[in-house]
């Protein structure tokens, strides 16, 4: 979890790394209103926070100028390391990319995301009881399927190889195996902040995960990027103009965004289903049970 | 030895290269050659002329370029005119075609200094549209649909804007097959088109489009295809004259190649040629194969108003 400021470091990117439906978009949309200033709020469809997602089929092929239909999972995942290595290369300012992979090796042995690319990783994580909910919502799966994505160990993003996945695969590992893969890491200074304390405390918790990855932005800038990325505001936006990043073709993106509605949605056997599995990791975050 | 017409150019290849269009064989007037040779990992500073450029899978000086794809091959693209392979051990002929009719041969043409989209394309009525748009944007589900809808296929990846001898822009035809993913096969009831995979254990095949051989059509609109969310609204936008400049740009095959490579200075006024007479449109689409026949019937009819 490291200390108050990452490492001195001068690699430009910072992995902003969580499970599915845990903060992240929240998060990004935060940074895009830091981004803006006093000319926000930003435009939940044209974010200016230009980080991307570390999974970007586009960008592997822009920098290997390969065919990734072409590649099994298992050679671009042992490409990807080169692939950021390039990008940070590239990169003069700060740039914080989303993940949703796992943090792990690839077949050849290396870390997937790179040795010496990130000055720093802020890693979200969000009671997987309301994950489950919100994730079921986002896919249109049933909540019975969200649970078994989350409490399979092998579990993926985008591993079909009988179509064409808009984003290279992502190992997530079962929602305790993500955590525990990013927590206990050693290669990237990792900041944990968790979804209900941002809730709860936002200009504390968002000001110490920007001030650990050495981005400098006074109280008042974060209050107020704070304000625009307000989740009433960011419903009154997707109502008014849609959201370009929503799968699902009935639920909002920003659907309720409370911590703990799980208890009216979930059945005790489905909360079950999660504790059982999750327990450790649960306990180890302050989640009760 | 094996003899071909890829993108306009007679090429004599060493390797089977499936879906290529195959020619009686005069290796002797052969534009380009694909050969086996001893391929270095690396390039040599002393053998290559300039500064060597470098990426994750390539290097890159002049007109020499190394391009290592893992597990396959090492690819020297030299001059526009060669391509020597080396299969990496284990690796098939087959395994490395994809990468010589794609990436391989889209770095040559670049080097050839010619107008490389990274789009399909289809015809009718003598006329051809480019579809183009990123990787996974649907450009060769939506071609293999157009052909079971009467229209020609012309080029699957790479798409190569020729002029004829009026001027008139020309898409050059780069094969006889598409490459689509098993679902798309099945969704498009093409199962008994299909071909050999793309690679051993890939779920990826050769597939012989619906539709008549067309040679050389000419050019009259690019769609570039998009998802229809917001804030993109489902429908169809003529881009302007400069906009479709930058777009033109925009959809090269691998663009950040041609910079690198370097873009001729008759370029521009090529490009002005060709959107002289081709139209570039934005195409908004809900993706999902269930919405892939509202998508053909609304293109059509564009297509059709056209003229």
């Amino acid at each position: 979890m490291g200390a108050a400021v990452a490492r001195q470091s001068s690699a430009a990117i910072v992995w902003l790394a969580s499970f599915p439906k845990s903060g992240n978009t929240w998060f990004r949309i935060f940074l895009a209103n830091l981004a803006a200033g006093e000319s926000g709020p930003a435009d939940i469809n044209n974010l200016d926070e230009r980080g991307g997602i570390a999974s970007s089929r586009q960008e592997f092929e822009a920098v290997t100028m390969l065919d990734s239909g072409l590649l099994s999972h298992d050679d671009i995942d042992n490409l990807r390391p080169r692939v950021y290595q390039a990008m940070a290369a590239d990169e003069s300012g700060q740039r914080w990319i989303k993940v949703h992979d796992a943090y792990t090796q690839t077949p050849d042995g290396e870390p997937l995301l790179g040795q010496d690319v990130a000055r720093a990783a802020v890693y979200l994580v969000r009671d997987p009881r309301d994950v489950a909910v919100s994730l079921s919502c986002h896919n249109s799966t049933s909540i019975d399927d969200a649970i078994q994505l989350m409490n399979a160990a092998d579990g993926a993003l985008c591993g079909s190889r009988k179509g064409f996945a808009t984003q290279l695969r992502q190992k997530l590992l079962g929602w305790s195996g993500h955590v525990t893969s990013w927590l206990d890491q050693r290669d990237v200074p990792v900041h944990l902040v968790r979804y209900e304390d941002l809730q709860l405390s936002p200009a504390a918790c968002f000001g110490a995960a920007v001030g650990f990855a050495g981005r400098a932005a006074t109280l008042g800038e974060i209050e107020r990027a704070i304000q625009h990325a307000d989740f009433a505001a960011l419903q009154r936006q997707e109502i008014a103009k849609g959201f370009g990043e929503r799968v699902s073709r009935t639920a909002p993106f920003f659907r309720a965004g409370r911590s703990g509605g799980w208890a009216e949605e979930l059945s005790a056997e489905q909360a079950h289903a999660i504790e059982q599995c999750h327990g450790a990791v649960m306990s180890r975050l302050g989640y009760q049970f | 030895m094996y003899n071909y017409l890829i993108s306009g150019l007679p090429v004599s290849s060493e390797i089977e290269l499936p879906g290529a269009i195959a020619t009686a064989g005069q290796t002797e007037d052969s534009a380009v050659s694909i050969r086996y040779a001893s391929v270095a990992a690396a390039l040599d500073d002393a053998a290559v002329s300039g500064e060597i450029a470098r990426g994750p899978t390539w290097e890159m000086a002049g007109e020499t370029f190394l391009l290592r794809v893992p597990r396959v091959a090492r690819f020297l693209i030299t001059a526009g005119r060669e391509i020597a392979l080396e299969l990496e051990p284990d690796s098939t002929a087959r395994d490395a075609a994809g990468f010589v009719l794609g990436t391989a041969f889209g770095i040559l043409l670049h080097q050839r200094g010619a107008m490389v989209l990274h789009g399909a394309a289809a015809a009718k009525d003598g006329r051809a549209m480019a579809i183009c748009g990123v990787s996974g944007a649907g450009k060769s589900t939506l071609a293999a649909a157009l052909c079971r809808e009467g229209y020609s296929f012309v080029t699957d990846d790479i798409c190569v804007i020729g002029l004829n001898a009026a001027r008139e822009p020309v898409v050059w035809p780069d094969g006889r097959q598409l490459k689509l993913w098993a679902q798309s096969i099945k969704r498009l009831d093409l199962g008994e088109r299909r071909g050999e995979a793309v690679r051993d254990s890939f779920e990826k095949y050769y597939v012989t489009p619906c539709g008549n051989a067309v040679d050389r059509p000419r050019l009259s609109a690019i769609y570039v295809l998009r998802e229809a969310r917001p804030p993109f609204q489902e429908g169809l936008e003529r881009l302007t004259l400069p906009d479709a400049l930058r777009r033109l740009d925009y959809e090269a095959y691998r663009p950040g190649l041609r910079a690198k490579i370097g873009q001729r200075p008759e370029m521009l006024s090529y490009a002005a040629t060709v959107l002289g007479h081709a139209k570039v449109f934005m195409l908004s689409r809900p993706r999902g194969f269930e919405h892939l026949p509202e998508t053909v019937a609304a293109l059509n009819a564009h297509w059709d108003a056209l003229g």
